[in-house]
């Protein structure tokens, strides 16, 4: 389908509005053929760096290339780039079919060749009993893969996705989600989709890159960003609720958490000194022994539960596997689990391996 | 039962109130008109007569004088179509990209040039018959097409640009830049993604500059004369010093009102969409 390629560089791109820096400096690298995550709050320059690849955007700083070729300054119909916006962008007076037609009419192919395509694009998606509707007569999972059709129809090179699912109710998403993975797969090209949705970029994504103002914090498989944060940064943002960041003391392979010490399995060779230790809400147990917490408030989730309690003045969220009786008010034990302790450097915000 | 009962009257009492006031309006709008169908269709003598006599002999005379006798209006017909329609076209041509360029393009000092297009709009018009005579008298188009089209052409553009422009606003980006990514040149999205969702507004724009063009009188009898003299010119013709022929006038008016009742009844529709375009939120995927 594919002529596999699709690979693209962003170096150094900067984007102010005004004086807002969108882009303070992005390096990025996709690869060819991968599905690949920009992840992030709204207004931390995800949406910005997609319109920058798209070419709607024209950066004030930095290049870009797509398989070694400059495009940073190419208008965005000679990008061979194909894109799905939040709200569709379907024009609204076409039928279905005209809208998936639409860029091959621009793209000069022969008016007899153009319905056998948009039918193939249409069958995709599994709309081709739809073809001479119109916009407004679609149902909303409808439009969205009305739009997909009219991007995949003309092959191109890459494939850029503005949080595609997030006009679709819940249950809806969640179907979309595992169709656009198989369509990735069977056309096997770039693609690039943004979503503030980390739960969607993890299950969804090759590779991931999360933003947080205007700068690309950590890079890496959904894998590496859940289960080794670059940063503070990413810690406090990924992550459902996200881990809990207590400050604490390494000493001798071990961490002390509120007077209580805590043997680390896996980390020695270090000077003794202060650290921000991050430990996810279900790597926390209620215990009879460990560092006692005063219990705020109490969430039953059905089959979790989500404990808000607090060490020494300090906010910690606990999920336990199961549902059982804990008032609020009460005093509990908590123990962390020493192998899923994260430590970083309170200066440096990094890592600390 | 009871409910059912007092909510039906109630219902009753509500529509009485608005019929009667859309039947009080509707009388204050219509009378003028019904009045001059009654005058159009006396005798000269019997219009004079006072008090009015409500039964009399009906009579078309005064509107085959209209049409074909010594003060037919029907040359000054193919003028006032030619004016409207030279006016309506050169406004649309120009409006649609001018403000196209308003809604879309970042071009600098665009703030204070959109605020000066409505500056003809502030001037009371009559204030502008002398500059516009003394300005067409200068480059020799007093009387002529050309000059009376301009002149219009000054009050039609800042309408029609900033009725058009408050259409294409409605229009999402996304649409067009969807459409640049399919390989569109800005041309192309505007040809074939913007022009056809603003149909609608190019209607609207349509009847009012025609409308207002044919309808024009102060401009029309101070620039034009006798080469370029509309209906509503023309008209004048049974009011003189002697005499006015208020029958025949009336006569004349009904005629000349004929064209704009066809336009207004063909395009109802788009005018009533016209007016409230924006009114819903999402317009895009209407």
């Amino acid at each position: 389908m594919s002529d596999g390629k699709g690979r693209v560089t962003l170096r150094g791109i900067r984007k102010d509005y005004g004086s807002f820096q969108a882009l303070k400096g992005i390096d990025l690298d996709i690869e060819a053929q991968e599905f690949f995550a920009l992840l992030g709050p709204s207004g931390s320059g995800k949406s910005t760096t997609l319109r920058v690849i798209a070419g709607l955007e024209t950066p004030d700083a930095g290049t870009m290339t797509v398989d070694g070729q400059d495009v940073t300054h190419a208008e965005p119909g000679e990008r061979n780039v194909a894109m799905v916006f939040q709200n569709y962008a379907l024009y609204p007076h076409m039928t279905v079919e005209q809208n998936i037609g639409f860029p091959l009419r621009m793209d000069g192919v022969p008016r007899s060749q153009i319905p056998p395509l948009v039918l193939e694009a249409a069958r995709r998606v599994r709309i081709d009993h739809l073809l001479h509707r119109r916009p407004g007569q679609l149902s909303g999972g409808q439009q969205q893969r009305c739009a997909l059709a009219r991007a995949i129809v003309r092959r191109p090179r890459l494939f850029l996705l503005d949080e595609p699912l997030s006009n679709l109710d819940a249950q809806l998403r969640l179907e979309t989600r595992v169709e656009l993975k198989r369509l990735h797969r069977s056309l096997d090209v770039t693609t690039v989709y943004v979503t503030h949705d980390q739960e969607e970029a993890m299950t969804i994504a090759d590779r991931m890159a999360v933003f947080l103002d205007g700068e690309i914090v950590q890079v890496g498989t959904p894998d590496d960003v859940f289960n080794r944060p670059d940063n503070l940064a990413v810690a406090a943002f990924i992550g459902s609720p996200p881990m809990n960041l207590l400050p604490g003391r390494f000493e001798d392979g071990a961490v002390i958490l509120a007077g209580e010490r805590i043997a680390l399995t896996h980390r020695s060779e270090r000077a003794a000194g202060d650290v921000v230790a991050g430990i996810r809400p279900s790597h926390i147990r209620v215990a009879e022994t460990g560092v006692p917490a005063r219990v705020v408030l109490s969430e039953n989730l059905g089959e979790t539960m989500l404990v808000n309690a607090e060490i020494e003045g300090r906010p910690v969220k606990v999920r336990l596997p199961e549902v059982r009786r804990i008032g609020d008010g009460e005093t509990v034990r908590l123990v962390f689990e020493p192998n899923h302790i994260h430590l970083f450097d309170p200066q440096s915000k990094r890592r600390i391996d | 039962m009871a409910a059912a009962n007092r909510h039906k009257a109630a219902r009753l009492r509500r529509n009485i109130v608005l019929y009667a006031a859309a039947g009080l309006l509707f009388f204050v709008w219509a009378f003028p008109v019904f009045w001059a169908v009654v005058v159009s269709l006396k005798s000269e003598t019997e219009v004079l007569a006072y008090p009015p006599r409500l039964f009399f002999e009906p009579t078309l005379l005064n509107y085959r004088d209209a049409l074909v006798g010594g003060f037919s209006i029907l040359p000054s017909f193919t003028t006032s179509f030619i004016v409207s329609g030279l006016t309506t076209v050169l406004t649309v041509v120009l409006a649609v990209p001018c403000a196209y360029a308003f809604a879309r393009l970042r071009l600098r000092g665009k703030k204070w040039l959109g605020f000066y297009t409505l500056v003809t709009q502030m001037v009371p018009p009559v204030g502008l018959v002398i500059p516009y005579f003394l300005i067409l008298n200068r480059v020799g188009w007093l009387d002529t097409y050309q000059g009376m089209v301009i002149v219009y052409l000054t009050f039609s553009l800042p309408f029609a640009i900033w009725l058009m422009v408050s259409y294409m606003e409605d229009i999402p980006r996304e649409m067009e830049e969807a459409a640049f990514l399919d390989k569109a040149s800005r041309f192309q999205a505007l040809w074939h993604v913007i022009l056809p969702q603003v149909r609608g507004g190019i209607a609207v724009t349509v009847i009012f500059v025609f409308l207002n063009a044919w309808n024009e009188f102060l401009f029309a009898v101070q620039l034009g004369g006798n080469t370029v003299r509309p209906v509503t010119v023309a008209m004048y013709n049974f009011v003189s010093v002697e005499q006015t022929l208020w029958a025949k006038l009336s006569a004349a008016a009904l005629i000349a009102m004929l064209p704009m009742i066809i336009i207004g009844f063909a395009a109802q529709r788009q005018i009533v969409k016209g007016l409230t375009v924006g009114a819903v939120k999402g317009g895009g995927r209407r």
